[in-house]
């Protein structure tokens, strides 16, 4: 086991060296960049273009560059923001918590969803509530999450209004601003979100839930149970769903870094003041310090998410050995 | 491998959203700012000065942004969203006012200048404090000064770099020697930082950065970085009773469209930067409380002709490599008289703004031209005169060279998509083809080094927005000077993209830029706006605004053409309830 952690750590490290090196050189070969802002400015001097292309080490050529933001980082150091100039990693750490609160709670009310309405549709396979949900669950996977987003909006904060004609949902932001922050008002500003996130998401989940249990209750230990005579709920809940759920546990492992990406979409429609908006932001801005580090940590995550499924699976499964 | 897809195209959609997005971007953070001038008649007028009576005092007011500011710094920021958020709090000793005036702030009164022009002496306004209680002096004009000509500042050194010296021979006194004219020195110093600011050998890590100590009327209280900023009054500030507003909350929001939004229902004050474009859904919004204040910015929405031949690399003389059909005047002089451009303002911007008549249109530097005619058959006349035939579709053609004009604009911005269609017909009716071939603006603005298609001259026309600052010196001189053609030689520097050459112009340029006298600049810098006229290497379409909407309860927002848009005066701010 330690030989096999050990391994893929190697592995790990390598992977993520590699793919520094694709970003770095993607990232290096967009146009535009900071000094895009200078170069219209017909005050600007040629001294003063060089004076800050020095000053952030653009006048160096990109292998270059590369070299010194990977030494940097062997010490720990992430590089400042160009733009805000704080550490780049300051500025995830910053965004991080709110990131969190949105994708977890989005994350359990996409399970509240998608594991009961899974396990009903496979149990009443074919019935008239199954192809509704099926139908449903395609839709949802279909839709372009953006486009959900802006159709919430227009819905609930443009359409629909409160009886004093303020909007019946906030359409962006995680508090109000003026006012004491309170629990409920960090719920009100969550609806809107996370309906978005959980409805999309909860389409696949369901889909997948309604297979794994479509599998299960065919197999020979559920007609077992059942011949023993046990109550169905027994059946259901003890032998079917708990081995129906075994394959979901690695499909959310997997999906766990994926949330942050959705967070891309997400915190830009709704301007949620997370990590993907500062991707977006530092995107705009071509801000490489925060563009690397915020796809690094990215990246990390899904190895490392990866990884825990792996680990976890021997558990979950002992026919699995990771020898 | 799955893991590197999948980071591969996080990475490629988060470009095709940047291309997507960047118009917006490069519209606010890269358009030169704007001159003197004048709002027109065709503006709503500001809320009128009221009766300091009749003002009620407190409440917050919102400001939705939909581009958060990083840095409050001037000399760090890089967006006029920050210039105009900071200039909440930092002043300068002259700013440009709403009128797209210099008014004097910090100084008593404009600067006065020697008759050499070399030295300038301002008088600095007395008893005035930063927020953290320091008085202001001389003192913090010179290390305003050492500030933007350190190592580690972002701004433009031009003219601060000729400052020789700086003396104070007392507190309330800066005596500035140049070391040669620099004609907008009214431009300089339109902020100042205090002393303890910090040192500036760690500028960047200062915490100045992000909680500025000016001497505005308002100061920061909390920034919740990518969420909103709030602003409290400043207890130290000048003018006794202002600002008349409790707080203001900067809010960031996700788009100019959710802004909109947000003003009609009042979630929001104010909604900073909204472009010609929006002024259909501000008509809507008018019976929801919402209007709109703007400043001409002197900046034209423009066709940029190449005089010099597309397919040669930065060429340095158009007479060398000429344009095979845009080098001959006649054919640019048909080009404009085909446009009506009049009908472009009203179709296209509800007739809001003015149609461009000259590269100077407002301000102290104002040079008024009477507007093109719009006139086809003279058009036609012009063409056949320059040897242009028509050919069996239509299009005219010469020698077996065929009319046909690529024109190339940043892809993604309606109005100009728009635009461009207007003019596909219009010049269709004098026989010459318009080809669409529009690009990103990241590639349609990218430098010399980046290949940069004005740059290097790969383009038959562009249509963007460019047009003087503050001051026309440097726009001017840059954008037509025959010093400042984009070449291998000079590296690509200067944005004379047309690569225009005429000696008049290059010498009432050279000669305007080592005056101060105002009145002989304007007249030469109108020679060359005159003889631009004649010489057509670029056709003025409209007059660009600088708009932002508010909340009709809000009174007293004016915008300035100048850094600090619609925050100038926002000590007279105050709510009607």
């Amino acid at each position: 086991m330690a030989d096999y952690l050990l391994r893929r750590f190697v592995q790990a490290l390598f992977t993520l060296f590699v793919i520094s090196i694709i970003i770095f050189a993607l990232i290096s070969s967009v146009p535009g960049g900071i000094m895009a802002a200078y170069e219209e400015n017909p005050d600007m001097t040629q001294a003063d273009r060089e004076r800050i292309e020095a000053k952030y080490g653009l006048n160096k050529s990109v292998p270059e560059r590369y070299l010194i933001w990977l030494g940097n980082l062997a010490k720990g150091d992430w590089g400042n923001s160009f733009v805000s100039k704080r550490p780049a990693i300051q500025e995830i750490a910053d965004r991080l918590p709110n990131t969190l609160i949105l994708m977890g709670v989005a994350f359990v009310v996409t399970l509240l969803i998608a594991i009961p309405l899974g396990v009903y549709s496979a149990l009443r396979q074919y019935s008239f509530f199954d192809h509704v949900m099926t139908t449903i669950a395609l839709a949802g996977q279909s839709l372009p999450v953006f486009w959900f987003g802006l159709l919430l909006i227009i819905l609930f904060s443009v359409l629909l209004k409160q009886p004093n004609g303020a909007p019946l949902l906030p359409s962006s932001g995680m508090y109000t601003p003026g006012v004491e922050r309170t629990f409920a008002d960090l719920v009100r500003h969550l609806v809107l979100p996370v309906t978005m996130l959980a409805l999309v998401s909860a389409a696949g989940y369901m889909r997948y839930m309604r297979s794994s249990m479509l599998e299960v209750i065919h197999q020979d230990y559920v007609r077992t149970a059942r011949g023993k005579g046990l109550p169905e709920k027994t059946v259901i809940f003890r032998h079917a769903l708990r081995n129906a759920l075994i394959p979901i546990a690695t499909l959310i492992g997997l999906d766990l870094p994926s949330l942050f990406g959705g967070a891309l979409f997400t915190e830009t429609i709704f301007a949620w003041p997370g990590i993907g908006r500062l991707y977006f932001d530092a995107a705009l801005k071509t801000d490489y310090p925060v563009i690397m580090a915020v796809l690094m940590i990215f990246a990390a995550l899904i190895i490392l998410s990866m990884l825990l499924v792996d680990v976890v699976y021997t558990f979950l499964d002992p026919r699995i050995s990771l020898s | 491998m799955k893991t590197l897809k999948g980071l591969l195209m996080v990475v490629v959609l988060a470009s095709l959203l940047l291309s997507a997005c960047n118009q917006t971007q490069t519209a606010t953070t890269v358009a030169t700012k704007a001159p003197e001038v004048k709002p027109t008649e065709a503006l709503p007028t500001p809320a009128p000065t009221v009766d300091p009576n009749a003002v009620q005092t407190g409440g917050t007011v919102i400001i939705g942004t939909p581009q958060e500011p990083s840095v409050l710094n001037p000399l760090l920021a890089s967006s006029s969203i920050e210039d105009a958020i900071g200039s909440l709090i930092i002043e300068g000793l002259v700013q440009v006012d709403a009128d797209g005036k210099y008014a004097a702030v910090l100084a008593e009164e404009l600067p006065t200048v020697s008759d050499d022009g070399l030295v300038v002496t301002y008088k600095l306004r007395k008893g005035v404090k930063f927020s953290n209680g320091d008085p202001f002096t001389c003192a913090d004009v010179q290390f305003t000064l050492d500030a933007i000509l350190s190592d580690l500042s972002q701004v433009s050194t031009s003219g601060y770099s000729d400052i020789e010296k700086l003396e104070c021979p007392d507190d309330y006194t800066v005596v500035l020697t140049y070391a040669e004219v620099y004609a907008p020195y009214l431009r300089l110093f339109s902020y100042i930082l205090p002393r303890a600011a910090g040192d500036l050998a760690q500028l960047d890590s200062w915490d100045f950065n992000r909680n500025p100590i000016g001497t505005g009327p308002w100061m920061l209280k909390e920034w919740k970085a990518g969420d909103s900023m709030t602003l409290v009054k400043n207890p130290n500030y000048r003018e006794a009773g202002k600002p008349y507003l409790d707080q203001l909350i900067v809010k960031i929001l996700p788009s100019r469209e959710v802004g909109m939004q947000a003003l009609g229902n009042g979630e929001i004050h104010i909604l900073w930067d909204l472009v010609e474009a929006d002024f259909p859904a501000l008509a809507q919004m008018k019976d929801k409380g919402v209007s709109y204040a703007g400043a001409v910015t002197g900046e034209n929405e423009l066709l940029l002709f190449n005089l010099a031949d597309p397919a040669v690399d930065a060429p340095a003389d158009p007479a060398a490599n000429p344009h095979p059909i845009l080098s001959d005047v006649r054919v640019r002089e048909a080009i404009v008289l085909a446009i009506d451009k009049q009908l472009i303002v009203d179709t296209l911007l509800s007739g809001n703004v003015k149609v461009g008549t000259t590269v100077l249109p407002t301000g102290q530097f104002a040079c008024p031209q009477p507007p093109t005619a719009y006139d086809v058959e003279k058009a036609k006349a012009l063409l056949e005169e320059a040897g242009w035939k028509p050919g069996a579709d239509g299009i005219r053609e010469k020698d077996g060279k065929r009319m046909s004009l690529k024109i190339t604009t940043t892809s993604g911005n309606k109005l100009r998509e728009q635009t461009e269609q207007v003019l596909v017909e219009m010049l269709r009716e004098v026989g010459i083809e318009l080809v669409i071939e529009n690009v990103p603006s990241d590639v349609l603005f990218a430098g010399w080094g980046s290949n940069g298609m004005r740059k290097h001259g790969a383009f038959d026309i562009l249509l963007y927005t460019t047009g003087p600052g503050i001051d026309p010196d440097s726009h001017l001189y840059s954008n037509y000077h025959s010093d400042n053609i984009p070449t291998a030689e000079n590296e690509g520097v200067g944005a004379n993209y047309s690569r225009y050459i005429n000696p008049d112009v290059d010498q009432w340029l050279d000669d305007a830029a080592v005056i101060t006298n105002t009145e002989a600049r304007r007249e030469l810098y109108c020679k060359v706006a005159e003889q631009l006229n004649k010489d057509i290497p670029r056709a003025y379409l409209y007059e660009r605004l600088l708009l932002s909407g508010y909340r009709v309860e809000l009174q007293n927002l004016r915008v300035s053409p100048g850094p600090s848009d619609f925050t100038w005066g926002s000590q007279n701010w105050w709510l009607r309830k």
